[in-house]
């Protein structure tokens, strides 16, 4: 049985992803085909085909799906599967969006639930006055379709817009794992812009099953010509982010809080400066978290970079101080070459080595329209290996069309 | 003499470097100029059509419908060079911006012109005083097309572009992707999902939050080191420490357990398959000893998680059942609704006891 439901999801998956077998009106297909080889660990070589594709066929459906086969590098799948579906979705809706059914493998992002990735079916309905219900239900996605017994949830959200400018919602959540409560949470997210130059956003997620908040952010940012400053502040209660059917959902924790500032501001034309600061507690102890990134665009486009990003982590119990140097740059209209170089300097290296230097160069190639190579060459001495070096390759076909 | 020559050489490098940064910021006039139509309209009195020819008829799927060379010496008999007018005279962008638009956006100048009674400056503002930005703004598109509903109440735009997905460009006028984005998406898109998907298909969110991932975008695309990713270069070695320094960040997208075990296991960081523990000396002790291991378990459950679930759960149930020396272990306040004795995953502790 569980045979004959993998067959026919994967053959399902495929038929949407090869775009359907209706012809198309207005809105086009598109196909792609990427396959990549690496020598990466932790598992290597790692081979691996991805097939997606989306397309419209009327103003009433539309559709997307991707499925993968190979060896992949990707711990989800600790039997080493060799092949799945992403997604393999179909969109049932009127043309103007009122009201929404979404049938297959789908992620969902509700409110502020966490986003879970189903097997199932999403109701939403609109109305002209700016509220929404939305209501969804299925089976939580398990690696290779190993699905297990009574796993299931369940939830929606009510939202209202007001204006244009605000909208505030609430969300529900129920997760069973063989039957058991693993997750029962609910939400409120609360979004508004009310001027231009000025916006904010809120959510939070409260725990039903051990009564608080698992996580919670805020932010509100400005926006003043070339500057945009913003403020920030999350908490995240890491024992309520685990399933309750977890042991360790019991043990109770500190929660860590973070309140920051960054300044975005795009110094010159081509010159973007982004210092963020943080204040992070975590489990009692207050550490500041600091980060410069620098960006040059070569060109008015941005098709050519360099970037730098200076961090330092200052809080928790494993602080560190990293830097990322990085540069993207088209030697033709046909071919690019980007560089990586990245250092990482652990304030107590524990025998592990004092500097864990990760560098990459990498080379891409459009031979013709619609094929793409890339090849890179990735050396680094990391905490695990004194040395290694990985080679890394792809090959890509796009199209896109009627 | 010899000290002027050098200081005047000072001046000059220094003159130099300075235009140099200039150029590379960005910090300089255009490089070419605008097309002069005011010279060609306005002062010789040629019509819009002359260069233009067939634009009036113009769809969505026919050609640009720009001058070239030919049209050009149709009047200017002896050009001053032999390579293509247009690689000098206009502006590239101008070329490359009209042919987005015919790829992307569903728009026929023939139902315009009927109505602007062949008015081009209309929607073309500016070109009559050789303005180096001639396609219409999608403002001014909106000024006569009310589609306000379409995107605040529908959420689609579909009306006007083919295709939103496909153009891979960021909206900055109205949906910008600002600062620090990666930690900072989930919250704006926590009271809009729907407009994200405007943009956005489902298999994008699902590329770093779906549970059947085949490889994660950044590593996919890693000759693109300037695209946002949380795992980006030497994430792999680095990941203890960030784990360590963010409690929670990992489980909000990871499900513990299974995810770390098989890596763990592979590389012998982890006790089970004989490998080498990752704890430091004193972390577990008795009462009165040295034992770090409870307040990094309350700091954060799912690293311990990451290891000890399944079986490793019985290396805490040992100590910490009740009535064993390892005491209670829940943080103090804690409360939940789950039923000691019935529920998992109490019962491993709580079985049998009143």
């Amino acid at each position: 049985m569980r045979g004959l439901v993998r067959r026919g999801a994967l053959v399902s998956a495929l038929a949407l992803s090869l775009g359907l077998s209706r012809p198309a009106r207005a809105d086009p297909y598109r196909l792609r085909v990427d396959s990549v080889g690496y020598s990466q660990s932790p598992q290597s070589p790692v081979g691996l085909i991805i097939l997606q594709g989306d397309g419209k066929p009327s103003s009433w459906v539309d559709a997307e799906g991707l499925v993968w086969a190979g060896s992949t590098s990707n711990n989800y799948n600790v039997s080493n599967g060799n092949y799945d579906v992403l997604s393999a979705l179909v969109r049932l809706h009127d043309p103007r969006n009122y009201v929404q059914l979404r049938l297959g493998r789908q992620m969902l992002t509700v409110g502020s639930l966490r986003p879970v990735h189903i097997d199932g079916a999403d109701l939403r309905l609109r109305s002209p006055m700016g509220t929404s219900i939305e209501g969804f239900g299925g089976v939580p996605v398990e690696p290779q379709f190993g699905y297990k017994a009574y796993d299931w949830l369940a939830g929606g959200r009510l939202a209202q817009s007001i204006g244009s400018t605000t909208s505030i919602g609430v969300s529900y959540l129920q997760q069973r794992e063989y039957g058991q409560l693993s997750y029962e949470d609910a939400g409120m997210d609360f979004a508004a812009a009310p001027a231009r130059w000025f916006d904010l956003a809120a959510h939070g997620t409260y725990d039903l099953i051990d009564p608080g908040l698992a996580e919670a952010g805020a932010s509100i940012a400005g926006r003043f010509g070339d500057f945009r400053p913003e403020i920030y502040a999350t908490q995240r209660s890491p024992s309520r982010l685990i399933p309750a059917t977890s042991l360790f959902s019991a043990l109770g924790d500190t929660p860590s809080d973070v309140f920051g500032a960054s300044l975005k501001w795009r110094m010159f034309p081509r010159l973007d400066v982004l210092p963020i600061v943080a204040a992070r507690d975590v489990a009692g102890t207050v550490g500041v978290d600091g980060t410069l990134r620098v960006t040059l665009r070569l060109d008015d486009r941005g098709d050519g970079a360099i970037s730098f990003e200076g961090r330092r982590q200052g809080a928790g119990p494993d602080q560190w101080t990293g830097a990322r140097l990085t540069t993207r740059i088209p030697l033709s209209a046909r071919v690019r070459w980007s560089t990586e170089l990245e250092l990482v300097a652990p304030d107590d290296p524990r025998g592990r080595g004092t500097v864990w230097p990760w560098a990459l160069v990498a080379l891409r190639w459009i031979p013709v329209r619609h094929w793409e190579v890339a090849a890179a060459v990735e050396a680094a001495s990391t905490a695990t290996a004194t040395r290694e070096i990985n080679g890394l390759a792809r090959l890509s076909w796009s199209w896109e069309g009627k | 003499m010899g000290g002027e020559v050098k200081k005047l050489s000072l001046l000059l490098a220094l003159a130099m470097l300075l235009v140099a940064c200039a150029q590379i910021l960005g910090i300089r006039p255009p490089e070419k100029k605008p097309f002069p139509h005011h010279e060609h309209t306005a002062k010789a009195g040629i019509t819009c059509l002359r260069c233009h020819a067939g634009i009036l008829g113009a769809t969505d799927t026919g050609p640009l419908h720009l001058p070239t060379t030919a049209t050009c010496v149709g009047c200017h008999q002896k050009p001053h060079d032999t390579r293509e007018c247009n690689g000098c005279h206009g502006l590239s962008y101008v070329r490359e911006e009209a042919q987005m638009d015919l790829d992307h956006l569903k728009f026929k100048h023939s139902t315009h012109s009927k109505r602007l009674k062949d008015n081009c400056a209309y929607c073309h503002r500016g070109v009559e005083t050789n303005s180096d930005h001639v396609r219409p703004t999608m403002a001014l598109c909106l000024s006569c097309h009310e589609h306000q509903e379409d995107f605040t109440a529908a959420r689609t735009c579909d009306r006007c572009h083919k295709n939103l997905r496909g153009e891979e460009v960021r909206p900055e006028s109205h949906v910008a992707h600002d600062g620090d984005w990666l930690r900072e998406h989930g919250n704006r898109a926590y009271s809009a999902p729907d407009l994200c998907s405007t943009c956005h298909a489902d298999k994008f969110c699902g590329g770093c939050h779906g549970r059947t991932v085949p490889i994660l975008p950044e590593k996919l695309a890693f000759d693109d080191p300037m695209r946002a990713g949380v795992h980006r270069a030497g994430f792999v070695s680095r990941h203890s420490l960030e784990a360590r320094t963010q409690p929670g960040l990992c489980s909000t997208c990871h499900s513990t357990g299974q995810f770390c075990e098989g890596c763990h296991q592979k590389n012998g960081v982890d006790v089970s398959s004989g490998g080498r523990s990752p704890h430091p000396n004193g972390w577990v002790g008795l009462r009165g000893e040295s034992n770090d291991h409870g307040p990094a378990a309350w700091a954060d459950p799912s690293v311990c998680a990451a290891c000890h679930t399944g079986a490793g759960e019985s290396l805490c149930i040992g100590c910490h059942r009740v009535g064993a020396t390892g005491g209670s272990p829940h943080r103090p306040g804690w409360t939940s609704k789950m039923r000691p004795t019935i529920d998992q995953p109490c019962r491993s502790c709580h079985e049998g006891t009143p």
